[in-house]
């Protein structure tokens, strides 16, 4: 007896045998590393205490060490392989230097678990307060200690996010407005022909 | 926005508050550590190794049964301690090295403690690695052949603590070391006493005050979340290692010496390493050999890794300090006396570093002004968990007792502590007050509000009805500068200048997360100022490996960011003189008719006539100016900076619960190398700080020595949601010897916080608790409410 579980996977499609591909007790983290290296998640405590392991499971922060392969049946998971070049909370974590905060990374093995659940928060919240962060953000450990900076990074890339929008948003406006007009000028020559027509 | 620091010398690239050159590969995941290099589908025959460790604290094996796990399917190799392999190897340490620097089987630091078998009979703590190892298809079926292995176990007495472990008659853990289990005297770490300076009774019977207490630090683990990982290839002559030690050259020496194969014949290959903190101690922990020796056996790249329980491996030495201070009625020190046992658990490893080595030091840079000093020391062997290095060797241990009884004798005094400190702590070749140790303690003391504050023990005022606040700091002297680093030997760095006018920088160091490497780029662009680089220009690998790569420079000691600069200041010379000869050869000349300044090469005498680098040497022969020079550190006895905590805490008197509302830390650097990094191992090392102050701590069932709590959910490091805000000060007054003239600072972050937490507790509840970390109940208990 075979059973296949489907899980999409940084937008992907993919199909697995229950049984041949994946056992009933795979984690979600064994999958994604071992079986299809996506690597930039971590297993460093394996017991969902340390939150190195976040991906995102239809949108929400999910720890892959704590979920077996099969639950994601059905479901959409992004890891940070998955984020777009560019992503604005990846780019705020790589850059933070503000005066007083240090980095927003060290040694870096638990900063993809971090961006992941800040990408979470912020489709959530576009503008959390510092102490929303930091409840976000608390079942995560960085052993470096470099939570001021990681805080920082989340702030910076809210603003950043909130840019995007704009332009966005600004863009659509454009578009539309060129889209009316266009769409005006096409109407009154038509009217005109139709004038010109009738007039002839 | 918080105040940037201001640089003493104002420079282009160092010191600057910038990202890490590595920040995006980090940030989107893409950097790959060992585990993510040796993923089952990049070595597609590879096998698993998993070793047997020991259920009991103490205990030997009679005889052993394997024949069950070697028929189980999967199973491709069960070797065992009576094997040849492994019954010919010698004793080890893994304390092999001094920590800085590659040495031989001969010239180990702590030779008189080869006290590891690799894969013996004879267990000595809960999880130690006996008797068997496997290697198998997965780690399911090598842990599953070890549930087969049948093990007649005689059980042993075991003993967990140091002082039952000192009296006559205790079990014994090393007898063929020490049947007392107390480390003996050795060449390095000298005798029991190792410090008798002047005449500490003398001292004692004349002076107005004395005061005594005592301090204990428990374990606190290093938790580094890239658990250790190696994958072995020994198919053929040449043994290849990819791992996360973050010491090439050892390893290799290591490696070399015990399996006895040349040096050339044994590749240690490291990255990118997820956290380091002294874990482990240096390249000479034993998986490697018998995870090579499996591999030789099957013929197959052997993967050997820690699950999260077993990386519970090594920790902070736990020691109980007793401390007297005897003093005028002015303040001045006369006399100071510490004792100390240390529970070096189960192997010495580097015991001896922290007892005695680091505190003999501290005499040296701190304690230089006071005439009359003993120190005495014991290191003691139990069943439990080894405990060596851990973001510094010693210091933390010593800093609790040290800010303790200066605390305790500022308060019988009635003078202020800072006070108490500028009068009598500094280094050998300096006058007091110290300079550095005056700039930490005043802007410390400004930025938490010491004066606004600090209030009478116990005698603030009360808030949310239960609450009471105080304040503390503690100080102690950083380590290292360069005169400190001169064990490390010659130190290479190799700078290759191209055609188009790029930089290839070879500057080898395991990264671990310290931030040497952007340290590195920042000295190269500093010291090549002439050739017009930005670091953006200049590219560095963090592959180490000993086939290909210059000597590592061992990532410890918080020092290689600058080590390595001061060798590429030293190495710019050389370069300038190289580019000028390649320049001269290309326009016929002589060199000494040119001169080269932000990147364009002219001739002395008509300066208007200049070409960039670039467009010259594209004329030429297109080879690249390739420079490796070597450097031995700076022997010039400069002393030391200064480091301080100051915190301010509340303590709830209902609940026993202590909450850190404010933290300050600051470090004189010397020079401040790269400021967001500088600024990221401060606040680093207050989480850390933090945590072994009040939650952090490895328990243990007292009736049969099981470690009760090896995983992240009962050992409780803080998370985001328990730090408080904490301001960063990066000061630059105290130089040591050469061009930049910097300390390390990484390791000295964590030092001064557990002792500024406990001394802000006694300032906000009046009684003073002695041992960390300091949980709620103890609280209670010293307020008489449990």
């Amino acid at each position: 007896m075979s059973e296949e579980i489907r899980i999409k996977i940084n937008g992907q499609m993919h199909g697995f045998q229950l049984g041949r591909d994946l056992a009933p007790t795979t984690t979600l983290a064994f999958l994604l590393r071992e079986k299809l290296g996506y690597t930039g998640l971590k297993v460093a405590c394996d017991q969902g205490a340390c939150g190195s392991c976040t991906v995102l499971l239809d949108g929400k922060a999910a720890l892959s060490c704590m979920l077996l392969a099969v639950q994601a049946d059905g479901h959409e998971i992004v890891t940070i392989e998955g984020l777009p070049k560019g992503d604005p909370v990846v780019e705020a974590f790589a850059q933070q230097c503000e005066p007083g905060y240090g980095t927003a990374l060290q040694c870096g093995i638990c900063t993809p678990g971090f961006v992941m659940s800040a990408t979470a928060l912020l489709d959530e919240k576009p503008a959390p307060t510092l102490p929303e962060i930091k409840e976000a953000l608390s079942g995560h450990i960085c052993r470096c200690g470099c939570y001021a900076g990681i805080a920082q990074a989340v702030q910076h890339a809210a603003e950043k996010r909130a840019e995007i929008r704009a332009e966005t948003r600004a863009e659509t406006r454009a578009e539309t407005r060129a889209e009316t007009r266009a769409e005006t000028r096409a109407e009154t020559r038509a009217e005109t022909r139709a004038e010109k027509g009738s007039k002839s | 926005m918080k105040k940037p620091y201001s640089p003493r010398t104002p420079r282009k690239f160092i010191g600057a508050y910038r990202p890490r050159i590595e920040g995006l590969e980090k940030a989107s995941g893409k950097v790959k550590f060992v585990d993510d290099l040796t993923i089952k589908s990049r070595y597609s025959n590879m096998l698993y190794a998993k070793v047997l460790r020991s259920p009991h604290a103490h205990a030997r094996i009679r005889k052993m049964d394997v024949s069950r796990a070697r028929a189980l399917a999967g199973v491709h190799a069960v070797m065992t301690y009576q094997d040849p392999e492994f019954s010919s190897l010698k004793p080890t340490s893994a304390g092999w090295t001094d920590g800085v620097d590659t040495v031989s089987y001969d010239r180990m630091m702590w030779r008189h403690f080869r006290d590891r078998r690799v894969l013996g009979d004879y267990a000595r703590w809960v999880t130690d690695e006996v008797g068997a190892v496997v290697a198998a298809e997965s780690e399911e079926i090598a842990e599953e052949a070890l549930k087969l292995i049948e093990v007649d176990w005689e059980v042993l007495p075991f003993v967990l603590d140091p002082l039952e472990a000192m009296k006559p008659g205790a079990p014994s853990v090393h007898p063929e070391i020490s049947p007392s289990n107390i480390l003996p005297k050795d060449e390095v770490g000298g005798s029991d006493v190792f410090v008798d300076r002047g005449n500490i009774d003398k001292a004692f019977a004349e002076a107005d005050a004395v005061v005594e207490g005592t301090s204990i630090h428990h374990n606190a683990t290093q938790a580094s979340l890239d658990n250790w990982c190696c994958l072995v290839d020994w198919t053929d002559e040449q043994l290849t290692v990819v791992s996360n030690s973050y010491e090439a050259d050892q390893s290799r020496m290591h490696i070399s010496e015990m399996l006895d194969l040349p040096l050339h014949k044994v590749r240690i290959i490291s990255s990118y390493v997820g956290g380091q903190f002294g874990r482990g101690d240096t390249g000479d922990q034993p998986f490697f050999l018998f995870t090579a020796l499996l591999s030789k056996k099957t013929g197959r790249p052997v993967k050997f890794r820690h699950s999260r329980r077993e990386s519970f491996h090594d920790s902070r030495q736990p020691a109980i300090y007793f401390g007297k201070l005897g003093a005028k009625r002015d303040g001045t020190i006369t006399g100071m006396y510490f004792k100390s046992v240390g529970n070096s658990g189960a192997y010495a490893d580097h015991t001896v570093f922290a007892l005695k080595f680091a505190p003999t030091e501290i005499t040296e840079v701190a304690l230089a002004h006071i005439p009359n000093i003993k120190m005495e020391s014991y290191g003691v062997y139990t069943n439990m968990l080894p405990a060596c290095m851990m973001r510094g060797v010693g210091n933390s241990q010593f800093n609790l007792i040290f800010g303790h009884v200066v605390d305790m004798l500022a308060e019988k005094l009635g003078m202020d502590p800072i006070e108490l400190a500028l009068k009598n702590f500094g280094h050998e070749w300096g006058s007091l007050p110290d300079k550095s140790l005056t700039e930490v303690l005043k802007q410390g003391a400004e930025r938490i509000g010491w004066r606004e504050k600090r209030h009478l023990p116990g005698q603030g005022p009360i808030h949310d009805r239960t609450k009471r606040r105080g304040v503390g700091f503690s100080f102690h002297p950083a380590w290292h500068a360069e005169w400190q680093e001169v064990r490390r030997g010659l130190i290479t760095v190799g700078i290759t200048v191209n055609a188009d006018g790029t930089v290839m920088l070879e500057a080898p160091t395991v990264e671990t997360g310290t931030g040497s490497n952007t340290c590195n780029v920042l000295g190269c662009a500093e010291a090549l100022a002439f050739l017009g680089v930005t670091p953006e220009q200049i590219s560095w690998s963090p592959v180490v490996d000993t086939q290909t790569s210059l000597k590592d420079c061992v990532q410890t000691d918080s020092a290689v960011s600058f080590l390595q600069a001061e060798v590429m200041a030293h190495a710019a010379d050389e370069v300038r003189k190289q580019v000028l000869e390649k320049a001269a050869l290309i326009l016929k000349t002589k060199p000494s008719e040119l001169e080269i300044d932000k990147g364009r090469i002219s001739y002395k005498a008509e300066p208007n006539r200049n070409l960039t680098l670039r467009e010259l040497f594209y004329q030429g022969d297109l080879a690249p100016v390739v420079v490796r020079i070597g450097k031995t550190p700076n022997s010039e006895r400069t002393g030391v900076p200064y480091i301080a905590n100051f915190s301010e805490v509340e303590v709830d008197t209902e609940t026993g619960r202590v909450q850190v509302l404010k933290m300050i830390v600051l470090n004189d650097c010397g020079t401040v190398m790269f400021a967001s990094g500088a600024e990221g191992q401060q606040l680093g090392g207050q989480v850390m700080g933090m945590g072994e102050a009040l939650t952090e701590e490895i328990i243990y069932d007292q009736a049969t020595g099981i470690p009760l709590n090896f995983n992240w959910i009962d050992y409780k490091i803080p998370t985001m949601a328990d730090m408080p805000d904490i301001d960063p000060v990066l000061l630059e007054v105290w130089k040591g010897a050469g061009e930049y003239g910097a300390c390390g600072i990484g390791e000295g972050t964590v030092t001064c916080t557990p002792r500024s937490v406990l001394n802000a507790i006694y300032n906000a509840i009046g009684v003073r608790i002695d041992d960390i970390p300091i949980k709620p109940e103890k609280v209670l208990r010293a307020l008489g409410k449990a």
